[in-house]
């Protein structure tokens, strides 16, 4: 696919080492705006070694990052969410422990006008009602009232998880196994969030062993083994053999 | 409740006198309570504060000996507050850095200053007290009503202190690491600094409170806070604050902290021997986390 746009994300040559082990050895794509890209392998194939050096987790060892054109370098996740890169990553995306409203902004809390913001106290009433509605503009429906992220069942954690992600993603999201552990009916709902997301012009990086879903929701897939991109088509070229023997090395 | 339990089984437990005994004691245990209540929510622990106490204690009594008579009495003991607050500032310090530099958990690292902190406090102290400042316990009794001003001046600290857990962006912050440190790092919150930020925040309060038992007692004595640790500990768990980390609030540790003062002192008042005291303490920790985790086992399902 010759695509002359140019990629909000680009990956060349991206290689990491933990140790003597090898987790990425020349690893290059390149993904456009409202575009979504699965990234697929087995367990080790270097998913997850993948997303936390475009999310800014760890450092690769060589290779460039290109954002919208420009290269960049990541110190901290924070960097690359200033950058527009939002990551929700497998199980780790919300604090239970806090409301939704203060899950939505956290990091980016809105103070209270005033003296009182600039000693750092929070505007709590605006958060939460501003939650809801951006949840709601992605099709996202949580009960109201200040209920924390414990109350809610797993399928709406998760939609609460990611709705935080496009809310604030200005260029790419990637989500590592968004579907995980969410029964069918939740899984589906997951999938129209992700679509939500790409008419709004996101990028998405969905991260998925459910391979149905992949097909069902990707534009492009990459296969990742062992370390290296072994494939990288559009997903109608894919079907769910084909992709499982790419996968697993069984084809060709 | 319990307080006028007690009351009842003894009159005397009511008067200014007993009320004021019983808020001394409280006041004491409070900025401990509430340091370790940060530490707490944050998700880590910290067993250093009652070292934290004796070793500012030590220190601000020496240097406080050196300059008795050489500045008023004001001076001398502002100059001792700040002491005893750098003070507990390094012991906080070492322990932000062995715990976020070194990576030693929480637990091991606040065991090392617990232990090294005591230990020093003793080497300076030759074992005894030092300094004998008659003024200051004199001055520790003025105040208004059953509140002495130093009692005042903790309650203040007392209010800024959970204010600022609750209100405001650093709270936030600690309750977010406490709950999920994946998630709160995600959200770019520079975890390290903050828990870093948290310890020596719990030293300069427990240092402060080494500067507090010497205005009360005129001296600073290696053994003071020797059971402070466990005490605070216990108040923050009768206080419903989980030791998991990111839940609970300064005011339940605040009723933790009355509930313990006031059986402590009650119990004597209705002639319990002392030695029981540990006793019923622990068995009211236990009915404390015994709830806790029966209420979460059924938040869980």
């Amino acid at each position: 696919m010759s695509d002359v746009r140019t990629p909000i994300l680009e990956l060349r040559n991206i290689t990491k080492s933990y140790g003597s082990v090898r987790a990425l050895t020349d690893v290059s794509f390149k993904a456009h705006a409202g575009e979504v890209i699965g990234l697929v392998g087995d367990n080790g194939a270097g998913k997850s070694t993948l997303i936390k050096t475009i999310s800014g987790v760890h450092n690769p060892d060589s290779g460039q990052l290109l954002v919208d054109g420009v290269e960049r370098h990541w110190k901290s996740p924070h960097d690359s969410m200033q950058a527009g890169i939002e990551t929700l990553y497998q199980d780790s995306g919300l604090a239970p422990d806090l409301t939704i409203g203060s899950n939505i902004f956290l990091g980016r809390e809105v103070p209270r006008r005033g003296l009182l913001g600039k000693m750092g106290f929070l505007d709590q009433r605006q958060m939460e009602r501003r939650a809801l509605e951006e949840l709601d503009k992605v099709g996202i429906s949580v009960p109201a009232g200040r209920k924390t992220v414990s109350e809610l069942s797993g399928g709406q954690r998760q939609a609460v998880a990611i709705g935080r992600a496009v809310m604030w993603a200005k260029h790419v999201i990637i989500l590592d196994e968004p579907t995980n552990h969410l029964g069918a009916r939740q899984s589906q709902e997951v999938l129209n969030v992700i679509k939500a997301a790409r008419e709004q012009g996101l990028c998405v990086l969905f991260i998925s062993h459910t391979l149905p879903h992949v097909l069902e929701v990707t534009d492009r897939i990459v296969v990742l083994r062992l370390g290296s991109v072994v494939r990288d088509s559009p997903t109608s070229e894919y079907t769910v053999e084909s992709l499982l023997g790419t996968i697993t090395g069984l084809n060709k | 409740m319990l307080y006028f339990y007690f009351g009842f089984r003894n009159t005397r437990f009511f008067t200014t006198g007993e009320t004021q005994n019983l808020i001394v004691d409280f006041a004491g245990l409070v900025l401990l309570a509430i340091a370790e209540t940060y530490v707490i929510v944050s998700g880590g622990i910290d067993l250093s504060i009652g070292s934290t106490v004796a070793l500012s204690g030590v220190v601000g009594a020496s240097v406080m000996n050196h300059y008795q008579g050489h500045m008023s009495q004001t001076n001398l003991l502002l100059l001792g507050t700040l002491i005893c607050a750098l003070v507990g500032f390094g012991v906080g310090l070492v322990n932000a850095l062995l715990i976020t530099v070194v990576n030693l958990v929480p637990f091991v690292a606040t065991l090392v200053t617990l232990s090294a902190a005591v230990g020093y406090a003793l080497v300076m102290s030759g074992g005894g007290d030092v300094g004998d400042n008659q003024a200051a316990i004199i001055w520790s009794s003025h105040g208004w009503w059953a509140f002495t001003w130093l009692d005042l001046i903790v309650l203040g600290v007392m209010i800024v202190a959970s204010i600022w857990l609750h209100f405001t962006r650093f709270g936030r912050y600690t309750f977010a690491i406490g709950s999920n440190p994946f998630a709160a790092r995600a959200a770019g919150i520079n975890i390290k600094r903050h828990i870093g930020m948290i310890y020596v925040l719990s030293g300069v309060l427990s240092g402060l409170i080494g500067m507090y038992f010497f205005i009360r007692i005129g001296t600073g004595a290696p053994t003071t806070g020797a059971q402070s640790n466990l005490e605070a500990i216990a108040c923050v768990v009768i206080g419903g604050v989980a030791l998991t980390g990111g839940s609970g609030s300064i005011l339940g540790a605040l009723l933790g902290c009355a509930i313990l003062t006031v059986v402590a002192d009650g119990l004597i008042f209705i002639n319990v021997p002392p030695t029981w005291n540990q006793v019923v303490v622990g068995a009211i920790i236990a009915v404390a986390a015994g709830l806790q985790a029966l209420r979460s086992k059924g938040a869980r399902r």
